[in-house]
């Protein structure tokens, strides 16, 4: 009876719910991993042999290539775009008394609270009215306007939570609001702009539903292209480029993690 | 000092979006320029064979004789007809790859050309009732057929026509895959296609709901068509409604269990249509006129295994059998389908839920 007494039974529900856990979360991964190394022309698991002939078939699509240099350009480019604007934003709003800033900073995380789709087909006929038409700068754009809230929400949340005696300190010590921003601020909100920054680049190079209504011969990205090709082909080189695509964004967090930390990040988020 | 910084990083992030801005004003101004000075057009393809397919059957005779260039798009018919009704004035496509309904959509729209035989030699040679059945503005090239596709493994005696389907499915000789309604063609190849089938139609959907009603226990759905094929392979389905070309496509990449049927009724045509937007290069005529080529739809028939439309092709040996004559299909009434198409969706929504 004592040694029933010593089981302790809530340890065992939390372990089988962690396991039970990581493999609904893992194993469909894991198939798309295995199948992306059959020797067989079609999805099937299990496989029935190994080969890696469909990670080449990667590289031979030439649609699948240009498709993901669209998407590395577009996802870099919003980045950028996102930090110039949303940074300077984040500033003047997280600080101000005035009573517009609550409403100017909700607005400019409101692409958030909006289907993508909606924002995608909207921005397809409002900038084809501007004049831009289908094109990488609409393109751009759009994703720009996606990218600015995952930038906005981290910077503010970081520089909100700054004492405003560190600037002040500098200043009366002599310094330029521009040495100030530059010894003093930036260091500070760093971990922002780079969580942000990791956000923002994922959530354009995924991207889909946004993408999707500014493909064409030059701006197709990566979502867009694999979507056409997984509807009208059965072969596994989607699963290939799953794979390779989880391999990179791995090596990826590996290299930041080494660079920079991701527990900065992730405490900064 | 401090909010002297913020203000100057405030207004340059400002002065950096309006240079943005208006430096994509003018390099948009600037590639359009180039565009209309250059013999270029851009056509439309779906990803993978698909795409091959276009460059090697169409893209490639039409560079080769007009010395003009042909730039793919890769995508799905709803993006391109966003695209062109966003830009009505400057489409930045030249030639649209369609669904009947879509091109339908387009046609009333007014977004696109008649097609004529003065514009297009080779149109003389498509049946006219696929030309008539996008409005004139467009015509069908390539088709295929909605019929039963099973596993040779599990199914030795198939059913073979609709009205059989549904009996042997509902006794549960076999579990069935049909697909859901998010499938795009689905009120044509399954509701459209069985309720005729089974003694209604367009203004009669009764039989074809109470069907399945009647197969409920042993029907799973497809939403996409890997999604067909993977239930077939593993088993979680012994047949279902799908394509022909898809499954011969299967049976050539070595899922040699596969076999196809067109049900004795016949299964619904699903045809792929091309239109001209208007406004668009006047050189996309030269290219539409290849894609009706009967040598350049005979090759392109040979890649994706379905059939085409020019009435002087010749299918190879392979294909002879596989390819189901347009005449023996269901030939859909898509414009009325359209008026009733959300109806359906609902009925479906209410009763199918799935």
């Amino acid at each position: 009876m004592s040694m029933v007494r010593r089981i302790d039974w809530s340890f065992f529900a939390l372990l089988a719910f962690v396991v039970v856990f990581f493999v609904f979360m893992l194993a469909p991964i894991l198939v798309v991993v295995i199948v992306s190394f059959t020797s067989a022309g079609f999805i099937a698991f299990p496989v029935p042999g190994w080969s890696t002939k469909w990670f080449a078939h990667i590289f031979q699509y030439k649609p699948f290539v240009d498709a993901l240099i669209v998407s590395i350009e577009i996802a870099i480019g919003a980045t950028i775009l996102a930090g110039l604007l949303g940074v300077p934003a984040c500033l003047f709003l997280a600080r101000s008394r005035s009573r517009w800033a609550g409403a100017v900073m909700t607005f400019l995380l409101s692409p958030l609270s909006m289907p993508m789709i909606v924002i995608g087909f909207a921005s397809l006929f409002f900038l084809s009215f501007l004049g831009f038409g289908v094109s990488f700068a609409a393109l751009l754009i759009t994703h720009t306007v996606v990218c600015l809230p995952y930038l906005v929400r981290t910077v503010a949340g970081v520089y909100a939570g700054l004492p405003r005696s560190y600037e002040e300190s500098a200043s009366i010590l002599g310094a330029g609001p521009l040495r100030v921003f530059w010894h003093v601020t930036l260091p500070l909100i760093r971990p922002g702009i780079m969580a942000g920054s990791l956000f923002s680049f994922l959530t354009s190079f995924d991207n889909l539903p946004i993408s999707y209504f500014f493909g064409s011969a030059s701006t197709n990205t990566l979502p867009v292209v694999m979507l056409s090709y997984m509807e009208n082909q059965f072969d596994p080189t989607i699963a290939a480029l799953s794979t390779l695509q989880m391999a990179l964004a791995v090596v990826g967090l590996i290299v930041v993690d080494r660079i920079y930390g991701i527990d900065k990040m992730t405490v900064a988020a | 000092m401090t909010n002297l910084t913020r203000r100057t990083f405030l207004g340059a992030g400002t002065a950096l979006g309006t240079s943005f801005v208006t430096g994509g004003l003018i390099t948009g101004g600037l590639s359009r320029t180039a565009y209309a000075q250059s013999a270029e057009i851009t056509v439309t393809a779906f990803g993978g064979v698909w795409e091959k397919a276009v460059r090697d059957c169409f893209v490639a005779p039409f560079e080769a004789k007009t010395h003009d260039k042909a730039n793919v798009s890769l995508g799905d018919p709803a993006q391109w007809l966003a695209q062109v009704e966003a830009n009505p004035a400057r489409p930045p496509l030249d030639v649209l790859i369609m669904t009947p309904d879509l091109a339908l959509s387009a046609a009333k729209a007014g977004l696109v050309d008649d097609f004529t035989v003065d514009k297009l030699p080779n149109l003389a040679k498509i049946p006219k009732e696929l030309t008539d059945s996008v409005m004139g503005k467009g015509t069908i090239f390539d088709y295929g057929v909605g019929g039963i596709t099973y596993n040779k493994k599990t199914v030795s005696n198939p059913p073979k026509s609709f009205a059989e389907f549904v009996d042997r499915v509902s006794s549960g000789e076999f579990v069935a895959s049909v697909p859901s309604i998010s499938y795009a063609v689905t009120p044509i190849m399954l509701i459209w296609a069985m309720a005729k089938a089974l003694g209604g139609g367009v203004d009669n959907v009764d039989p074809f709901f109470k069907a399945m009603a009647k197969m409920k226990d042993n029907l799973v759905f497809w939403g996409s068509p890997n999604d067909f094929f993977n239930q077939l392979s593993s088993g979680e389905a012994d047949l279902g409604v799908y394509f022909d070309g898809r499954t011969w496509n299967h049976y050539d990449s070595g899922a040699t269990w596969i076999d196809f049927l067109n049900p004795e009724e016949g299964g619904a045509l699903n045809g792929v249509a091309v239109q001209k937007p208007k406004n668009a290069n006047p050189a996309a005529w030269a290219y539409l006129n290849e894609i009706l080529d009967a040598g350049n739809q005979a090759k392109f028939a040979e890649i994706l295994n379905y059939g085409v439309t020019n009435t002087d092709v010749v299918y190879s040996d392979k294909l002879k059998p596989r390819v189901t004559p347009w005449q023996k299909t269901s030939f859909p009434p898509y414009e009325q389908i359209a008026k009733v198409r959300n109806e359906w969706v609902d009925r479906w929504n209410r009763e199918i839920g799935r």
